[in-house]
């Protein structure tokens, strides 16, 4: 290993090509109990009762009254329930679960349970719906005077639709109580730590009688950082009342209709432009939260700080909304509220350019925020913003300012072609001061007495790489053998709280933990001993603090910046749009590994284009979910985009282990504002399409309207 | 539970249909996502009859037993056919899949089936004592709907030897692969000595079964081109009236919108 982007094979890649890895689905089955939740059949319904089935011997029910401490799941705030309360707020609200040997029988009890229920008129539609479960607000600058004295004001309501993260191996926890009391729980998840703090308090028991770790786990997206918590505490307090081991591995089915996805937003913007400078805006943004807040928060927080875009507004107004509706609740998904605002920003953007009759890109560069300038929340961009270079990149390779110029010429015929690009950043860590506050991630190093050294942080691997590329930092600064350092998946009872895989941080913020760490044992290293090391979590000096009630400082250390472009030709006769090519620039510092990091960008770059067009949840009129399987459910295969293309741009992160800083969401943020640009002006710019995703149905209700 | 019967002959199979009930089974890609339990099947890619493509004076026969790839290797299979059937799911299934079992299942979406009803195809059936040749719109009898008895096997498709060159064919898929059809479309047309003597148009997954409407057709049947188009508006017209569609993914203005959309086009390809 020359460099430390020099690619390794993963650590998983053996395992997981052969088949040889364990997911919790492989596990024998013998004295394990099946569990199955009885749920909601009504959006929002008063729970009468339950005509509980005679149960065989061996099998058990277990609802709200069963749980031994707090019937509230941990999350942010206090209200998503283990087993509902009085009501069912969604379709799917889990009443109950049944745990047997058979699951044949299982599944055949939950059927035969008579649910008595009061049906109640449910909150469908998050434009109508009155309650809000937060409303945050926040600006800087002179609103008022900005607005009285521009050349152009502009308004748009914008939207986002609803979106799955389609993970490969559906959410499945496990439960086993041990002889001594305790509870250990394992499956597949990303946050070890949450799902313990959360069983403590269902189960009321002490930290160390609650042991979480992760099993090998096929994918999360965000689906698994919440969620497990949940489905984890079900299944422990049915294996407390059964005295004995369950699992729930939920089908694709109940996966997709009733676990969190991403939420889905409406947003009002307003704009005022002088000079051709956009110089206010005032942005109100509405999240649908569904049923419970779970992580609403947090993603509401990220979404709104991301609504003015890449662009330097000086003045500026942002509300940001969390609407409660009767709908599955909605959680982290890869980008965590940024993926809405970006696409929303980056559409208005390009509109208000359009109107005004200028070159969408040149419009965009004249406003792109600098190094210097202030954030949208009066923090800083203390670092370089690579923006016009990538920029520059990503023309070259795609040819995007040859092929604007040319499909801006009228097209006929049947197939017509359109090129668009957006800019995004994402936030690299939590969100304002949560690392040093609430987090406090502590690493790790345990150096046995054969000079191998074990990693001890609880950051998980679900395949995105963190298993691989971690090592390779201690091995660096050890000069050890890679294969000299050891890496489980994280067990709550052998490493320390690291935090959470989430938010793009886990190299960042714990991967440079564990630099520090290995420096350090380097400096003491004493060959044949047995030497435990650790580093804590120290915010870097240079932050303006951030402060959530006012939303006022630097909400991230720094950012990560993408460039996407993407074109596409158009089937006027079917409304059929294909992706002729798609080329996107990721700036994410020092990528730890190459290949893995390319990886993660392809990857996120096919995720968003999804998001563009076919990735979308329908509804009836009740409120069910339809298309709830993967030949309904629609997510992108390699023949959709054939030509893609990642590249990436390196600006050295200093506080980042050897200049890396986060990746992970990054790619999954700028494709649907490129792609609806793209459509746009195959479509002639004669419209303005203010939604993602866009179906092929709707291109064809436009080109009906424009004939 | 699963019970199988793997015979080796037409014969032996017909037997077995006749005395026990099986599920006929090609390729099994509909049939192993709906694992139905304690399913008795038929497996029936070991029969020689049925795995063969051959060609007579009239007919290319297809076993309902040749699989899609094995179709798309054989040159005596019609271009338009291969256009449908290579954009059925994705390699692994069309290794497996069957021109049975693509009937068999009844839906309405099933590509090569699309075209079997624009080209006026036969499918031969058999059972233990007796065997009949059935038209192919004649053999749906609606929404999953079959004329197939539970002795009855779908031996063979026999396709036109003649009329396959000049033809139209469009599949709109919610993606490039592994898609089930939401609206599909396959025309075929001929003219001879200056006048039409073929214009077949077939639409699928828009309804309960794959719709033909050979009545409209005739509007066109023994026209020159120049006539046609004269009659353009008005056959479009009539289309338009008599096609009811059903919404299933895709509403049934947009699937009736494509329809229209693409029948036209059809139409001015071939110059009218």
């Amino acid at each position: 290993m020359t460099s430390i982007s020099d690619p390794v094979v993963k650590r998983d890649h053996d395992a997981k090509i052969s088949g040889r890895a364990l997911y919790l689905c492989d596990y024998p089955r013998d004295g394990i109990l099946t569990g199955k939740l009885l749920r909601s059949k009504y959006a929002k319904a008063r729970i009468l009762g339950v005509d509980v089935p005679e149960l065989p011997e061996g099998y058990v029910y277990a609802d709200a009254r069963d749980i031994p401490g707090d019937n509230n799941v941990q999350m942010v705030c206090d209200d998503t329930p283990v087993f509902t309360r009085e009501t069912a707020e969604y379709i799917g609200d889990p009443i109950a679960m049944i745990a047997g040997p058979d699951p044949e029988v299982v599944e055949k009890l939950i059927s035969q349970c008579q649910v008595h229920y009061e049906e109640l008129e449910p909150t469908l539609d998050m434009e109508t719906s009155e309650e809000f479960f937060f409303d945050y607000n926040y600006g800087k600058g002179d609103l008022e005077k900005a607005f009285a004295e521009a050349d152009h004001v502009f308004t748009e309501t914008l939207r986002t639709g609803h979106t799955e993260q389609a993970y490969m191996e559906t959410q499945s926890m496990m439960a086993e109580p041990e002889a001594d009391g305790s509870m250990c729980i394992h499956g597949s998840l990303q946050c070890p730590f949450y799902v313990k703090n959360a069983l403590k308090r269902v189960l009321g028991l002490p930290a160390e009688k609650v042991h979480v770790y992760q099993d090998v786990t096929g994918g999360a997206f965000g689906g698994k950082e919440g969620f497990p918590s949940m489905l984890g505490a079900q299944v422990a307090v049915t294996a407390n009342k059964a005295k004995a081991p369950v699992v729930c591995i939920l089908d694709r089915r109940e996966d997709i209709e009733f676990t969190s996805k991403k939420h889905p937003s409406v947003s009002v913007y307003k704009a005022a432009v002088k000079d051709g400078k956009i110089t206010a805006m005032d942005i109100d943004v509405k999240f649908n939260a569904g049923a419970y807040t779970t992580l609403t928060p947090v993603v509401l927080q990220r979404g709104i700080i991301c609504a003015s875009g890449v662009y330097n507004v000086e003045n500026l107004h942002i509300r940001g909304r969390a609407v409660k509706t009767n709908s599955v609740p909605n959680g982290a998904y890869r980008g965590f509220g940024g993926p809405q605002t970006f696409f929303t920003a980056e559409t208005f953007v390009s509109h208000i350019a359009r109107k005004l009759g200028l070159d969408v890109l040149e419009f965009k560069k004249a406003n792109l925020c600098k190094q210097g300038d202030l954030t949208a929340t009066s923090g800083k961009y203390h670092f370089r913003v690579p923006l016009p270079e990538m920029i520059q990149e990503v023309d070259e390779a795609i040819g995007y300012s040859r092929k604007h110029a040319e499909y801006s010429k009228p097209q006929t015929g049947r197939y017509r072609k359109g090129i668009g690009m957006s800019l995004c950043f994402h936030g690299a860590g939590f969100t304002g001061s949560a690392e040093q506050d609430v987090i406090k991630a502590v690493a790790r190093l345990h150096k046995y007495s054969d000079n191998s050294v074990e990693i001890l942080i609880s950051n998980t691997d679900m395949g995105q790489g963190l298993h691989s590329t971690v090592p390779k930092i201690a091995a660096k600064e050890l000069n050890l053998p890679y294969s000299k350092i050891k890496m489980k998946l994280p067990d709550t009872n052998r490493v320390p709280d690291s935090g959470p895989t989430a938010a793009s941080r886990s190299m960042m913020v714990v991967g440079e933990l564990v630099r520090r760490a290995s420096i350090k044992l380097r400096e003491s290293w004493i060959d044949g001993e047995e030497q435990v090391v650790e580093e804590q979590f120290k915010q870097p000096d240079f932050m303006i603090p951030f402060t959530l009630a006012n939303f006022h400082g630097d909400a991230y250390p720094t950012y990560s910046w993408a460039v996407n472009a993407i074109e596409i030709e158009l089937d006027t006769l079917t409304g059929l749009t294909k992706v002729i090519d798609a080329c996107g620039s990721y700036e994410v510092g020092t990528p730890i590994d190459e290949n893995i990091v390319l990886g993660q960008m392809e990857g996120g770059f096919l995720q968003s284009i999804g998001c563009a067009c076919i990735e979308h949840i329908g509804y009836d009129s009740k409120g069910r979910i339809r298309n709830n399987s993967f030949s309904d459910f629609l997510i992108p295969t390699a023949k959709d985009v054939p030509h893609l293309k990642a590249m990436l741009h390196v600006v050295e992160y200093p506080n980042g282990p050897y200049g890396a800083k986060g990746a992970g969401e990054l790619p999954v943020v700028p494709g649907p504002a490129a792609y609806i640009n793209a459509v746009e002006q195959a479509l002639g710019n004669k419209t303005y399409i203010s939604y993602a995703p866009i179906s092929a149905e709707d291109v064809c209700e436009i080109l009906a309207k424009e004939a | 539970m699963v019970n199988g019967f793997f015979p080796h002959s037409l014969q032996e199979a017909l037997e077995i249909l006749s005395q026990h009930s099986a599920v006929p089974y090609g390729g099994g890609t509909d049939l192993m996502v709906q694992n139905k339990p304690c399913e008795a099947y038929l497996f029936l890619r070991k029969i020689p009859e049925m795995t063969q493509i051959k060609v007579d004076d009239e007919y290319i026969r297809i076993g309902a037993a040749v699989t899609f790839t094995e179709a798309l290797a054989d040159a005596r299979v019609p271009q338009l056919m291969k256009e449908a059937v290579s954009r059925i799911a994705a390699p692994a299934i069309r290794n497996a899949g069957t021109f049975g079992g693509n009937l068999g299942n009844g839906s309405a979406k099933a590509d090569s089936v699309l075209i079997e009803f624009v080209s006026d195809a036969k499918l031969l059936i058999k059972s233990l004592n007796k065997e009949r040749l059935v038209e192919v719109d004649k053999f749906y009898l609606g929404r999953k709907k079959l004329d197939l008895a539970a002795d009855e096997l779908i031996v063979e498709v026999l396709l036109p030897k003649n009329g396959w060159d000049k033809f139209y064919y469009q599949k709109v898929g919610g993606r490039n692969a592994l898609a089930i059809s939401r609206v599909s479309f396959a025309g075929l047309f001929a003219i001879e000595d200056g006048r039409i003597t073929n214009i077949a148009s077939a639409f699928g997954a828009v309804a309960d079964t794959v719709l033909r409407y050979k009545d409209l057709e005739n509007m066109l049947l023994g026209k020159t081109l120049a006539e046609a188009k004269e009659l353009k508006e008005e056959f479009l017209k009539a289309y338009n009236e008599r096609m009811v569609l059903t919404r299933g993914r895709v509403s049934a203005e947009y699937r009736k919108t494509v329809c229209m959309n693409l029948l036209r086009d059809f139409l001015t390809q071939y110059g009218i």
